[in-house]
């Protein structure tokens, strides 16, 4: 705005979000934006507090009224470093580094390049063996990725970026077309966003078996190595190659959330689903390998709601409905992750197709009352097959996406709108629980379009 | 004995030889691994505006960004500037949390003199 329109711009801030702010503005080509920051946050204050604690409060840092200095900086002249244009770029050190293993796994944790636990060191031989995986270019660009919103830069990455997340993570070189595929659509698996947000990926085809994909007991929890090294290699590629996850720059999590280390990751039990998998559902054949990207709050406990039914003979798909209704529309839907013995309940409850039962879910509530949080987009019932009625979109990326993958495209499927209704069976048969929460899946790519 | 001892040393410092080469070992003990950093965005430098000399006579914007509790502080903002800042005139627009539209941008674009944006919680 402040270059565009030769305008002082300005924004009101609160202090934690200055490391970002400098950060941002720095790769903006304008780091010398004047920002006014706040005394602290505004959320929950009354008008009377924000003008007596804010407005008119006494900046402690620098001892000036807030308001005294926001004046300052819409009308001082500019200083020489503020009119300083030298050229600047982000220095990301040396393609490689040599040094003893010990220092090296030193290195990456003091540098960032880890989630915390230990990585598998990325030589040039370990690389390469996962890079045998794919017949596309280690130098051929693969994505590009911010970490969620215009708070931060878009970086970029090749194949091989994917490949050393890969090798960090400790996966094996036959799962890297997934990962692959992942990492095309430039969604991150680490959002910056102080809401601490949760990604997944539904992964469908006959891939799941040939890598070794767990879609029974503990299917989404880390119980597989595919599983477990998948989601790890997503979420180190969003820290290194997406610049994603840097806390006070890129990642703003208040309180964090514990589905950042290894994802989501979802291996649908085709097989024991009364239904369609979820990637025809999204307009690719059966049996196709194909990766559904997730994102929103996260899921938990069916059980966790009131409206669950504890009766020694619950009617299940009320209770989804009960739990679609109490959250309806949400930032990001319903996401519903059904054990499929409940699956065969809805059946048995006269659901026997998908339609019928997202007919029933996303049926308007009679006794509603009306309830949008900023910036929601209406309930637009089942994702998948709101998807599959458009028509494809090739390069479309996914929420929270930087945008598409590098070439050759693979087949993509438009995004679903958030405010969806979305389900998938996974996991065991050992009891009737199942999993429910706000997940908006997004966009859906080829796997095999990365072999 | 000792040619015993030597035998099993010697296929040892073979063995963590062999070990070292498939793992990538250097001279010395030390290995050369990947930075696994991607490539940031090149930096194209934008000039800041020139600040203004006066706000008597002046139109600034306010633009709520949508998070909450903007709505009202921005109002309080408002308040301030009115009644501090009479001749100044203040227009609050929102444009909720996703980008800002563009009809919005081209009113700032021909109707401010400076805007602020508010607010990062």
């Amino acid at each position: 705005m402040e270059s565009e329109f030769k305008i002082p711009a300005s924004a009101f801030l609160i202090p934690v979000f200055k490391e970002q702010a400098e950060s941002v503005s720095f790769t903006a080509g304008m780091p010398g934006i004047r920002i006014q920051y706040l005394q602290g946050t505004v959320w929950g204050l009354t008008p009377e507090q924000i003008k007596t604690r804010i407005i008119e409060g006494v900046n402690k840092h620098t001892g000036q009224p807030m308001m005294r200095e926001l004046i300052t900086k819409l009308t001082a002249p500019l200083t020489a470093a503020e009119q300083d244009m030298t050229p600047k770029k982000l220095d990301v050190g040396p393609a490689t580094y040599t040094d003893t293993e010990e220092n090296l796994h030193k290195l990456f944790l003091e540098k960032r390049y880890t989630d915390f636990l230990p990585v598998v060191l990325p030589t040039k031989e370990r690389v390469d063996a996962m890079l045998a995986q794919t017949s596309h270019d280690p130098d051929a660009f693969l994505g590009r990725m911010h970490p969620g919103s215009v708070a931060g830069e878009t970086w970029t990455y090749t194949v091989r970026h994917a490949a050393i997340a890969a090798v960090m993570a400790g996966a094996k070189p036959e799962y890297l077309p997934v990962i692959l595929a992942i990492g095309s659509t430039g969604q991150t698996a680490v959002n910056v966003s102080d809401n601490g947000f949760a990604a997944g990926a539904i992964i469908n085809g006959k891939i799941r078996d040939e890598i070794g994909m767990n879609y029974d007991l503990g299917a989404i929890g880390p119980y597989a190595h595919a599983n477990t090294t998948i989601g790890r290699a997503w979420s180190l590629l969003s820290i290194n190659g997406g610049n994603c996850g840097k806390v006070g720059t890129t990642y703003h999590g208040t309180v964090g959330n514990p589905a950042n280390l290894i994802n989501v990751i979802i291996a649908e039990n085709e097989e024991e689903s009364p239904w369609e998998p979820f990637s025809v559902r999204k307009g690719f054949k059966k049996d196709e390998n194909v990766v559904t990207l997730l994102n929103g709050w996260g899921i938990l406990s069916a059980r966790n709601w009131q409206v669950t039914d504890w009766s020694a003979t619950p009617t299940y798909s009320k209770t989804v409905q009960d739990i679609y209704r109490l959250q309806n529309p949400g930032l990001f839907g319903t996401f519903v992750v059904l054990s499929p013995p409940i699956a065969d309940f809805i059946v048995s409850e006269g659901y026997n197709t998908l339609e019928k039962f997202n007919e029933f879910v996303t049926a308007p509530d009679p006794n509603a009352k009306p309830k949008m949080p900023a910036g929601a987009a209406k309930p637009a019932g089942d994702a998948a097959a709101k998807a599959k009625a458009g028509a494809a979109k090739p390069g479309a990326g996914g929420p929270g996406a930087g945008g598409p993958g590098g070439a050759p495209k693979p087949k993509v499927a438009p995004n679903a709108t958030s405010g969806a209704f979305g389900v998938v069976v996974t996991g065991g048969r050992n009891n009737n629980y199942w999993m429910i929460g706000g997940l908006a899946p997004g966009t859906s790519v080829s796997i095999d379009a990365w072999r | 004995m000792k040619l015993r001892m030597a035998v099993v040393v010697a296929l040892c410092v073979g063995l963590v030889c062999g070990i070292a080469v498939t793992q990538g070992y250097a001279q010395g003990g030390k290995i050369t691994v990947y930075n696994p950093l991607g490539t940031p965005p090149p930096i194209e430098m934008k000039a800041m505006a020139p600040r203004l000399n006066t706000l008597d006579g002046k139109t600034i914007y306010l633009v709520n960004t949508g998070f909450p509790n903007s709505g009202p502080f921005m109002q309080v903002v408002g308040e301030w500037f009115a009644a501090n800042y009479p001749k100044t005139k203040i227009e609050i627009r929102s444009q909720g949390m996703s980008n800002m539209p563009p009809a919005l941008k081209e009113e700032i674009g021909k109707n401010a003199d400076a805007v602020l944006f508010g607010l990062g919680h």
